[in-house]
């Protein structure tokens, strides 16, 4: 088989960025690790994708960081650590749960709780206490109305 | 009481989200934090494009370095090579000028260099490693060092006329 | 030319919407009921002129008049005819026309439905839909003007963007949740029309109800396309990234699903009125949000046009339709006051609260992150990301307890339950959910963990399990348990006409889905859920990864497949050029399947983008894909680096929009029609069942 000559106008005159190959992966482990890491850490370039996720080319060399840095036997705060100290919190997809974060975090499960709470207080209180409700605001039923019938039926099922 | 209670808390509700939302305008989501201001700038060893040799940042210990991070396949980047060749000549005997290509081969950089013609050393990074060890968030970027090897600031956008660099530079002369 | 043409008939639709919301409101308001005809022509007006308008700008787009600006900004001589039609909605100024437009079909269908019955609602509905309507008419009219004509004209332009035009999913894609978006306009005008009126009978309840339900049948549809296309298009093998974008037509998507349940409560029980009321405006609201997310540049996100001024004006909007809902509410309270009590939670009823409370929490989740980066950035000038990680903390304990109710509301009776009965009733639907586990269990033991690269020990397997296989695992026994459960509340009505009423199979379904139509699409309808969770789940717990560079002729082996690299190919089409990597996948069983050329894992290279675009080579199958992507090539060696993944299950996410669809059509079949009409439709649902 030949090797392709490129013969294609806008690859040879526009320049695009190569796409080049990554370090090669840590024993299963450590490479496990790696793509742990990446997951949580955000690619510098993209739109909020993980730098394990993204095909870019600066999210596989940020990715090589961290496999450059488990192989030196660096912790997993370490890692965080060096790349917060570049990007910011910014760089974590997961936000830290400490400060005003923690709205993020207790927010949804303070409402499910007083959604809960407040679901099984309705189904305590005695239905006696319950006022009679007003009397609806909708005229009678006319029998020309034949929406109304209809939805009567549908009632009924 | 409940009547008024419900639509008040509702009403701030809705009056905290369109705040929000509007403080939103002022920013730009694409701007990614730099946080090396003031930081010591991590020493690096890549080789020079045209003579092969190794250079270090601490070589330069004890003069102001610029460092652009660049691309041939970056348009803005092309565009501001002459801004930059006008600025390092301006400053050519004060401060030190270097740009690092960013993942790029090494013969699309050569040929657009043979081109367009160069002053400065270029350095070629084959893994991206200093990018990423000065937070780089695209290019082309602009780092300023002085004489202490510290991070004055960064500039993430293209320049379009040497003099725009002259309060930086003036910044790390000192 | 064209753009005087279009320009005025944008303006035609602007007076025509004002007319509308002005007389229908007022007159609404005044109960002059003469004035509707009047309300009506002026909406079909809208309605006419905005299709004319749309359909001069696709003219414009096919005859690449470069002297309107919107032409100029997305056309290019280059690009093939289909995506030269769907740049029509390819950049901003575009879509909020063609939002326009669905906007006219809306107010057209709506108002030619209703137009001899219902008239006291009408009015006021419509007055409330035109008002809308006056708003992004407006947009378009102004601040987002895509018929500014130039002057001097280009001779060609830089054509719609690359992402756009790589798949044909992004035909389809946008218009569905388009259809979604702007449908939710409709019931948010019934809704609000009946509380201006104060008269909240039952009349309004089926309307607002079936209204609710198309949009939502088109945002699930939209939804699903859109994580198609990014699984399909972006090479990563990822379908759902909780992009922002994404967020915005989840959350309307949650609402509207609340409110379908919740609606059920206030016809059975006359209670929870406001609650679903409320769910109705909100939806709507969210899925204004959601478009302010996408247009404002406020968002950083895949889906984000370029940066533009109509932020402020949507804000505007945003701000004065809650303030309306919440006054009108308030206002009108008093009528939605309950008629029954909860008496357990325990009952068909307290299942569905606590369902419209998860699908709230969850909402809240998704806007709560969604925002947050704003929040933090306005109190502590900090920027941060709300990213994967936290959203699936999130929402996959919540999701999986939706699940789990899916399969218990529809076991309890309205009213009190008896716990002998429900314990008996749960008993076989819950013994087939553990069963499937161990089976499960042993492949993930013995096949899956040597593959995926884990160790076939036992302690790396318990070790695996706790870090979150456990939720995959809970997912397929509840998913079995739910699917149990939903067949036989749809066969068991059937199978009672069978004994007593001595009829065959298909009759006696046909009659007892006719009966019930509601009731069996909407459980249609959970079935389709049930397939898209368990796929989710075995996508993301159980896919295989591998990456490899190979020269030509050599294969890589990923899970039970391999993928044979047989050299690169090239080729060049009017709009773009690329390079392929022709592959073949070889199945355990020798099986070989060629992907070569346009059908290869590429990269794709367009005039407008700097970075080449790939496309993975996706082999579908039913049980699973096998996913190929390129990475780098290299012509001079003749190498390739690949990513390749296995996804188990992941099509049936897919797979899951005919039931979705036939749910929801069976469901809005109207009551009246011949039940042979519907025949037609249930056979399918039947075959489900007996095999």
């Amino acid at each position: 088989m030949t090797a392709l000559a490129v013969a294609l106008s806008l690859v040879l005159s526009q320049g695009y960025a190569p796409q080049r190959q990554g370090l090669d992966p840590l024993e299963a482990e450590k490479e496990a690790r790696v793509m742990r890491l990446g997951k949580q850490l955000r690619c510098a370039v993209c739109q909020g994708v993980s730098i394990a996720d993204s095909p870019a080319s600066m999210a596989r060399a940020q990715l090589d960081k961290v496999r450059e840095l488990v192989a030196e036997g660096k912790s997993d705060e370490q890692i965080n650590a060096y790349f917060i100290e570049r990007y910011g919190e910014w760089v974590l997809l997961e936000p830290t749960k400490g400060g005003l974060n923690a709205v993020l975090w207790v927010g949804p499960l303070a409402l499910l709780g007083v959604g809960l709470l407040v679901i099984v207080l309705q189904s305590r209180r005695r239905p006696a206490a319950l006022v009679t409700a007003p009397a609806e605001a909708a005229p009678a039923p006319s029998p020309d109305d034949a929406l109304l019938a209809q939805v009567r039926a549908d009632l009924e099922k | 009481m409940t009547r008024v209670l419900g639509p008040v808390i509702a009403l701030s509700v809705i009056g905290l989200l369109v705040f929000v939302l509007a403080k939103g305008f002022g920013s730009d989501p694409h701007a990614v934090p730099f946080m090396l201001s003031g930081k010591k700038a991590t020493n690096f060893k890549i080789k020079r494009l045209d003579t092969d040799e190794d250079v270090t940042l601490e070589q330069f210990k004890g003069q102001p370095v610029v460092i652009n991070f660049w691309a041939t396949w970056c348009g803005p980047c092309k565009m501001e090579h002459p801004v930059l060749e006008d600025a390092w000549r301006r400053y050519e005997r004060q401060v030190v000028f270097l740009g690092i290509v960013f993942e790029d081969t090494e013969a699309n950089t050569k040929r657009f260099l043979a081109e367009n013609g160069h002053t400065f050393p270029q350095l070629f990074d084959p893994k991206s490693t200093v990018p990423v060890d000065y937070g780089v968030s695209g290019v082309p970027e602009t780092y300023f060092i002085t004489r202490d090897g510290v991070i004055k600031g960064k500039v993430a956008a293209p320049f379009s006329d040497p003099r725009q660099l002259d309060p930086l530079i003036g910044g790390i002369l000192q | 030319m064209n753009s005087t043409l279009g320009y005025g008939l944008v303006l035609l639709g602007l007076a025509c919407a004002a007319f509308a919301a002005v007389v229908g409101l007022v007159t609404g308001m005044t109960r002059r009921e003469g004035a509707l005809v009047w309300v009506q022509r002026a909406v079909y007006g809208f309605a006419a002129s905005m299709l004319l308008s749309n359909l001069v700008m696709v003219k414009a787009l096919l005859e690449h008049d470069f002297s309107v600006k919107y032409v100029a900004q997305v056309g290019s001589k280059a690009t093939p005819t289909i995506f030269t039609i769907v740049s029509l909605w390819s950049a901003l100024e575009g879509s909020i026309l063609f939002w326009g437009a669905i906007m006219g079909v809306y107010l057209f269908a709506f108002a030619w439905t209703y137009r001899r019955e219902h008239g006291r609602y009408m009015q006021l509905a419509l007055g409330v839909m035109a008002a809308i309507a006056v708003f992004f008419a407006f947009l378009i009219a102004g601040p987002a003007n895509p018929w500014t004509a130039l002057s001097n004209p280009p001779l060609d332009g830089p054509g719609p963007n690359p992402l756009l035009q790589n798949h044909p999913l992004m035909i389809i894609h946008p218009p569905m949740l388009y259809l979604g978006y702007v449908g939710m306009t409709v019931p948010f005008g019934i809704a609000a029309g009946a509380l201006l009126r104060g008269e909240l009978g039952d009349a309004w309840l089926v309307p607002l109800r079936k209204w609710t339900l198309v949009p939502w049948l088109f945002l699930s549809v939209g939804i699903i396309l859109g994580s198609w296309w990014a699984y399909a298009v972006l090479g990563w093998g990822g379908y759902w990234a909780w992009d922002p974008v994404e967020n915005a037509s989840f959350m309307p998507w949650l609402t509207a699903t609340a409110f379908m349940h919740s609606t059920m409560v206030l016809e059975r029980k006359k209670s929870l009125k406001l609650w679903t009321i409320a769910l109705a405006l909100g939806s709507f609201v969210l899925t204004i949000i959601g478009t302010f997310m996408t247009r404002s540049g406020v968002f950083n996100s895949v889906h984000s046009f370029t940066q533009s001024d109509i932020g402020p004006t949507f804000l505007v909007f945003i701000a004065i339709i809650l303030v309306f809902s919440v006054l009108v509410l308030t206002v009108r309270g008093h009528l939605l006051v309950a008629e029954s009590h909860l008496e357990t939670v325990v009952s068909r009823e307290g299942s569905i609260l606590v369902n419209n409370l998860v699908f709230v929490a969850l909402t809240f989740t998704v806007l709560l992150g969604t925002l947050f980066p704003l929040v933090t950035e306005a109190l502590q000038q900090k920027k941060i990301s709300v990213g994967e990680p936290y959203f699936n903390a999130m929402a996959l304990p919540l999701g999986l307890l939706m699940l789990f109710l899916m399969g218990v509301g529809p076991m309890l009776p309205w009213g009190k339950a008896d716990p002998k009965v429900l314990t008996q009733q749960a008993l076989i639907p819950g013994l087939l959910g553990l069963v499937t586990l161990p089976p499960v269990l042993a492949w993930r033991y013995a096949v899956w963990a040597p593959l995926g690269g884990g160790e076939k020990t036992l302690p790396a397997f318990f070790a695996a399990l706790r870090s979150g296989d456990w939720m995959a695992l809970a997912t397929f026994g509840v998913g079995t348990f739910v699917t149990v459960v939903t067949l036989r509340e749809m066969f068991l009505p059937a199978q009672q006409r069978m004994a007593e009423q001595k009829e065959t199979l298909l009759t006696a379904l046909v009659v007892s889905a006719s009966r019930a139509r509601r009731r069996f699409g909407g459980y249609v309808v959970h079935l389709g859920i049930v397939a898209i969770v368990v796929a989710v789940a075995a996508s993301s717990a159980y896919r295989v990864a591998a990456e490899k560079t190979l020269k030509a002729g050599e294969a890589m082996q990923v899970g039970e497949y391999q993928v044979r690299f047989d050299g690169l190919a090239q080729g060049k089409e009017p709009h773009r050029e690329w390079v392929a990597a022709n592959v073949t996948v070889i199945s355990p069983t020798g099986a070989q399947w060629q992907h070569h050329a346009v059908e290869a894992p590429r990269m794709n290279y367009y005039e407008r983008s700097n970075d080449p675009i790939g496309s993975p080579l996706v082999h579908e199958m039913f049980f699973r894909d096998v996913y190929v992507s390129l990475r780098t090539y290299d012509g001079k060696t003749q190498s390739a680096t690949f990513n390749a993944w296995v996804f188990p299950l992941v099509g049936w996410i897919w797979y899951s929009i005919p039931l979705l669809v036939l749910g929801t059509l069976i469901a809005l079949w109207p009551q009246r029609k011949p039940v042979a009409q519907v025949k037609a439709e249930v056979p399918q649902g039947a075959a489900t069942g007996t095999t």
